[in-house]
């Protein structure tokens, strides 16, 4: 099959390799290309009465979204994505590191232990940290039969409730990449490397974590970026003075119905993540 | 043993198989008479309503739920097809109308219309009559009596710093910027800009003290503790004061918003006959009464309050004393260009 494939592919045979490709670039226009070029277009329109869109084209929209008083909630959002992306790599580099050369047979079953909180919607997860965090609930419940507090800690509608629930829920974004990577690390350039008389911390230092960088990076973009426009996690955690990026967007669409003002918040932030990964990419291979 | 799967029965499957959807389809359809799809807010009818009238009539509701009248309107502006009768609060109506959403209701055809309260026929949000209330409540302050000893008595109560995160407010426009304009003595009409930058000042003034703007799920806030002070809508708390008998409700002195919940028909309802006569049946007297009773909202009909428990009828949180009533008002009925001032300053308020 893989030889097929790479046949196929190989390009002797162009017409077959775009039938293979087809389902793929459907998708693609299907599901990304169609929507992206729908938001951007209402990007530009006029918002009438009552939220309906106008069809009359300007940069008012983008105009509007530049607006210093938006400038708190970027620096915000820039703030907990970048706090949860550095949380999730602290955790999930010695977790992925015990994965790889630790877990020994129990590897799949933990690998799909991490996944677990994945088959559930969020929004129950969410839930559930509610009950544990709350002023009545398991920790603060706890505490005080143990007599450590007197006075519950109000742990929800903070920022450490909010950060406790995205690096939960992202958690599993930094670790595969950093395992995949890490997994890859040739054995035999570890031993070379003790061969040569490198000390336990040194062939670390020295071999794996420079051969696992790519990992590192792919978990941390992949751990940010979504962060980037997270909004249940606030909503349901977080309290009202911890308004992120993807709490302004929601709001355009359901409570003040400016869907053309959301679209274009939407294209601006996309805008910047595509430029961001391309500059990174273009550092990447300089 | 198992067959393997040939090639061609592989093949016939595969050809089949899209068909499937369509047939169910078909099937689907075929029974489409004898269906309501009814959209209401959570926990927002009783227990018995929708089986009793699907035994008595065979007609089948599919129900479905919102908590978020915002969410809800969204959904169904985006094109949300299929809901034949829909709950709308009073000042919404004028833009669900606007937007084509709603159709008006034939009152002709309701034997059941005559139930209602006097003061509930050709009001102002609708003169026309082209929707049904359903029921109404008042927007007012829910507290925890162990845990705040004075009780309040005023919207100020909400401003005061003594009370620093345990209070919350509900998630949304009406109500908030309703209850500044209230503590501002600014009428509703205004369209002056600056009447605006006040409202927005008062209300970022008491951003720190707040806790969640929420408009559900700060019943379980209440209940947890986790705040102790809230705006709220009367059923709301008398449904979550089952659960916590701490809790209690207060109209400020100040007066303040009655709205109604109104029954309105979707544009296109494809089930226009049977919508009717569960709207015809909501209206009867046990039915609102039963409704009422559950949820504990105050229902328009007047010819069920014979039926409604002597608890929630003899309880002027529920059914203000007549002195109250004449300090209640309705929400102005907002044009489009007020109402976006209205929404733009909530959402800066959100943003600040």
């Amino acid at each position: 099959m893989n030889r097929a494939l790479s046949w196929l592919l190989s390009g002797r045979r162009p017409l077959a390799s775009h039938l293979l490709l087809a389902p793929a670039s459907l998708w693609l226009i299907c599901f990304l290309v169609i929507p992206a070029a729908g938001l951007i277009v209402t990007s530009f329109a006029k918002n009438g009465p009552y939220g309906v869109v106008i069809w009359e084209f300007g940069f008012q929209n983008y105009a509007r979204a530049f607006d210093p008083k938006y400038l708190p909630v970027l620096f915000r959002t820039l703030g907990f994505a970048g706090a949860t992306t550095a949380l999730c790599l602290i955790l999930g580099y010695p977790l992925a590191y015990f994965l790889t050369f630790y877990a020994g047979r129990w590897r799949n079953a933990l690998l799909v232990g991490l996944m677990v909180p994945f088959w559930s919607s969020c929004l129950v997860a969410y839930y559930s940290w509610m009950i544990v965090l709350g002023k009545e609930g398991l920790i603060n419940a706890t505490l005080m039969r143990l007599g450590v507090l007197s006075e519950p800690i109000g742990f929800l509608y903070t920022p450490f409730a909010i950060l406790l629930g995205l690096v939960y829920f992202y958690l599993p974004f930094t670790v595969l990449p950093l395992y995949a990577s890490l997994d890859k690390v040739p054995r035999s350039v570890i031993e070379a490397a003790y061969d040569l008389g490198a000390g336990r911390w040194t062939a670390f230092w020295k071999v794996t974590l420079p051969l696992s960088l790519p990992g590192v990076v792919a978990g941390c973009v992949l751990t940010f970026i979504p962060c980037l426009g997270d909004f249940l996690t606030v909503e349901i955690l977080g309290g009202p003075r911890y308004y992120l990026l993807g709490n302004l967007i929601s709001n355009q669409f359901m409570m003040a119905q400016d869907w053309p003002f959301g679209s274009a918040l939407t294209a601006l932030l996309l805008a910047g993540l595509v430029g961001g990964l391309w500059l990174y990419q273009r550092w990447e291979k300089a | 043993m198992a067959e393997p799967i040939s090639r061609r029965s592989f093949l016939k499957a595969a050809i089949l198989a899209p068909l499937i959807p369509s047939l169910l389809a078909a099937c689907k359809r075929a029974d489409d008479q004898k269906v309501v799809n009814f959209f209401n807010w959570s926990n927002y009818i009783g227990k018995d309503t929708l089986p009793e009238f699907t035994k008595r009539t065979g007609v089948e509701v599919r129900y479905d739920l919102f908590a978020d009248e915002d969410e809800m309107f969204t959904k169904l502006r985006a094109g949300a097809r299929g809901y034949d009768l829909i709950v709308v609060g009073d000042y919404h109506i004028p833009r669900f109308r606007s937007l084509n959403l709603i159709e008006p209701i034939p009152a002709e055809s309701l034997k059941n219309l005559g139930n209602l309260s006097p003061r509930f026929r050709r009001p102002g949000y609708d003169p026309e009559e082209t929707t049904v209330p359903y029921l109404w409540g008042t927007t007012g302050i829910a507290y925890n009596k162990r845990k705040i000893k004075k009780a309040p008595t005023s919207w100020w109560d909400l401003w005061d710093p003594q009370y620093k995160d345990r209070v919350s407010m509900l998630d949304n426009v009406r109500d908030c910027i309703s209850v500044a304009m209230q503590l501002l003595k600014i009428p509703q009409t205004t369209r002056d800009p600056e009447d605006f930058k006040k409202i927005r000042e008062l209300l970022v003034k008491q951003k720190p003290l707040v806790k969640q703007y929420s408009s559900a799920s700060y019943l379980n806030s209440l209940v947890a503790g986790e705040i102790d002070l809230a705006m709220t809508w009367s059923g709301d708390l008398f449904q979550t004061a089952r659960e916590n008998p701490d809790l209690d409700y207060v109209i400020p002195k100040e007066g303040t918003y009655m709205w109604v919940d109104c029954l309105a028909m979707m544009r296109g309802a494809r089930h226009r006959a049977d919508t009717l006569r569960l709207i015809d049946y909501l209206l009867e007297p046990s039915v609102a009464a039963g409704i009422a009773n559950s949820v504990r909202y105050a229902t328009p009909n007047q010819a069920a309050q014979p039926e409604v428990d002597l608890v929630l009828r003899k309880d002027p949180r529920v059914y203000p004393t007549p002195a109250l009533m004449k300090q209640l008002q309705l929400h102005h009925v907002l044009d489009s260009e007020q109402s976006e001032l209205w929404s733009q300053t909530w959402a800066d308020v959100k943003v600040a």
